[in-house]
């Protein structure tokens, strides 16, 4: 009952920790901005530089990295539970190859559309898709497959992006920008769409919390108590690559929040998604817009690509995770 | 004189394994109401493959399988798992959910929308209650699953399964890896379930126990059922030493008066 009982506490732990970060992150910047002007202008917007500033430049980059955060955090958990390993991540099954593909293409055969992320948004789906229908037959080992699928898509993906670049050095240095993973200078309606696309994901993963919960049983045992379990995988599959690509369409390839943010909360909360899945979204919203005010500002070095940063943090992490893990799986129990 | 009702049928049901020439079948056996019936076999008989095709998760090439009455392809996997549960012989997961919600997923073929949406509270609070102090697991509610002993993990899998209160109930190798002590505890539970209507299907290996409590046998060797009837008239034939190729011997139990079979 331990676990129960802290929930609440949990979930205002969370909601505060995001509220301070949203805080920090709009008051952060090349002009530090103080909180009580801040709350003055978010309650009464003038025409004032400050508040062009908080509500066309701080707010919609504070609020993309907290949307992105939060999005891959939950298709992490998502994908783990689906292939009921916790250490998978939101790009395991073709999304990063596919959108570096998709904003390649965008970037070398219409550079001046500005399709990089919209390109990159449909590559990530199509090359989910593609794997999940390779991966498709009779046989219980399909998630298994999945992963085999995505891993070979991925290296075809990746070569053809990186013919592109090479017959196409100019746009190099751009699509490398784009590959590590950066928050700059997002507009309000590139935030609405990624919203209403993560909302209709979310909305969709909501009701099969109980036939996740069963899945990590495994797939015989979630068959056995009821679940549907070809059609919910494709679902969550779906839905998982929706908060991927709408993720990718707003920042590029931002790496590990999505593998660690879910692992972390799942280490303190259980892997009861009833409470993992929104947990998580406010730990990995938190936790992003932490890092790209952090990116921003870095002492020295100026500003760099969010993704740099959690890249850096993450790295380590997951190491540390992996070799725990072996270890533990060495003294016969397991995570 | 009313027929019991019959609550398993299966008609000419036949499998090939994948990628082979070997198969199971054709089967013809049914189940009535409220018998308890144990599958035995040697080894890659086909008994748990023949669990899993009841349990809808094989497909069988031919034939019917039908569960009062309803043929099991055409239900939805919801309503297949309130006319019959499972319990597997072991589990292996890497997450660790708690006891409680193990057990709570049983009811995951009731859950109105209500529920799924998490608006309302567990309903059948008190049924949950009451199922998990009937396997003994009420005082493991809050363990991590992962951290149960055998016999504990396999009571906890048989709560899930009671909890979603079907008429069949399969068993693959119920008291595998338990103690005397916890085996006799589990069966005596079983024997409960079936008193009180429940129908049960046991894959099972230890012939001295299916002897003391079931009531028919099904015999499976190279995939056919060889012989069908009251378990102390197939535990004294001699088909038992035939499909174990040994030299078993049955004698009677010295207070029930059922079978026990024996090394030579």
């Amino acid at each position: 009952m331990r676990r129960e009982a802290g929930v609440p506490i949990r979930f205002l732990g969370a909601v505060v920790l995001l509220a301070i970060t949203l805080v920090v992150g709009v008051m952060h910047g090349p002009t530090p901005i103080p909180l009580g002007t801040i709350l003055h202008q978010l309650v009464q917007p003038n025409r004032s530089i400050t508040s062009t500033i908080i509500w066309d430049i701080r707010l919609p980059d504070v609020l993309t990295a907290a949307l992105v955060g939060g999005a891959l955090a939950v298709a992490g958990a998502v994908m783990q539970a689906l292939l009921k390993n916790p250490l998978a991540d939101p790009y395991i099954v073709g999304a990063s190859s596919g959108a570096s593909l998709g904003a390649t293409l965008a970037q070398e055969f219409m550079p001046y559309a500005g399709l990089m992320a919209p390109g990159a948004f449909v590559g990530a789906l199509a090359a989910v898709f593609v794997s999940y229908l390779l991966s498709r037959g009779r046989g219980t080992s399909s998630m298994l497959t999945l992963i085999l699928a995505g891993y070979a898509i991925g290296i075809i993906l990746s070569s053809v992006t990186t013919f592109l670049m090479l017959i196409n050095q100019q746009s190099l240095s751009t699509i490398f920008a784009w590959e590590v993973g950066g928050i700059d200078g997002t507009n309000w309606s590139q935030v609405a769409i990624s919203f209403g696309l993560i909302l209709l994901a979310m909305a969709v993963i909501w009701p099969l919390v109980p036939d996740m919960n069963a899945l990590l049983l495994g797939e015989e045992q979630a068959h056995h108590m009821g679940v549907p379990v070809r059609r919910v995988q494709a679902v969550l599959l779906a839905a998982a690559s929706l908060l991927t690509a709408a993720a990718v369409y707003l920042s590029g390839l931002i790496g590990f929040v999505g593998l660690v943010i879910p692992h972390i909360v799942r280490r303190i909360n259980g892997p009861n998604h009833r409470t993992l899945l929104p947990l998580s979204f406010l730990v990995g919203a938190a936790f992003l817009s932490l890092a790209n005010t952090l990116a921003q500002s870095l002492p020295v070095i100026g500003p760099v690509p969010v993704g740099l940063v959690t890249a850096f943090l993450g790295g380590p992490y997951f190491l540390y995770l992996l070799v725990q893990h072996n270890r533990r799986r060495q003294q016969g129990g397991m995570s | 004189m009313t027929e019991t009702p019959v609550v398993l049928a299966l008609s000419d049901v036949q499998y090939i394994w994948p990628g082979s020439e070997r198969g199971l079948g054709p089967i013809q056996a049914d189940i009535p109401q409220g018998r308890w019936v144990g599958l035995i076999g040697p080894n890659g008989a086909g008994k748990s493959t023949l669990l899993k095709l009841i349990a809808a998760y094989l497909t069988p090439n031919a034939g019917r399988i039908t569960i009062q009455g309803q043929s099991i392809r055409t239900l939805s996997p919801a309503a297949r798992a309130r006319l019959m549960a499972f319990v597997p012989q072991t589990l292996d997961t890497s997450f660790d959910l708690t006891v409680q919600e193990v057990v709570e997923l049983g009811r995951l073929n009731q859950l109105s929308w209500r529920e799924r949406l998490g608006f309302s509270g567990r309903g059948d609070a008190a049924h949950i209650e009451h199922v998990m102090a009937m396997t003994g697991v009420s005082h493991l509610a809050a363990r991590p699953f992962t951290t149960l002993s055998g016999g504990e993990a396999k009571r906890a899998l048989l709560a899930a399964a009671l909890i979603q209160d079907a008429p069949l109930l399969l068993l693959d190798e119920p008291t595998a890896h338990l103690d005397p002590g916890h085996a006799l505890r589990f069966l005596e539970l079983i024997g409960e379930m079936v008193k009180s209507g429940t129908t049960v299907l046991m894959a099972h290996h230890d012939l001295a126990t299916v002897g003391l409590y079931t009531d028919t046998l099904w015999v499976l060797h190279e995939g056919q059922i060889a012989a069908q009837g009251p378990s102390g008239e197939i535990l004294h034939s001699d088909i038992v030493p035939r499909i174990y190729d040994a030299p078993l011997v049955a004698i009677d139990h010295p207070r029930t008066q059922r079978p026990l079979i024996i090394f030579p």
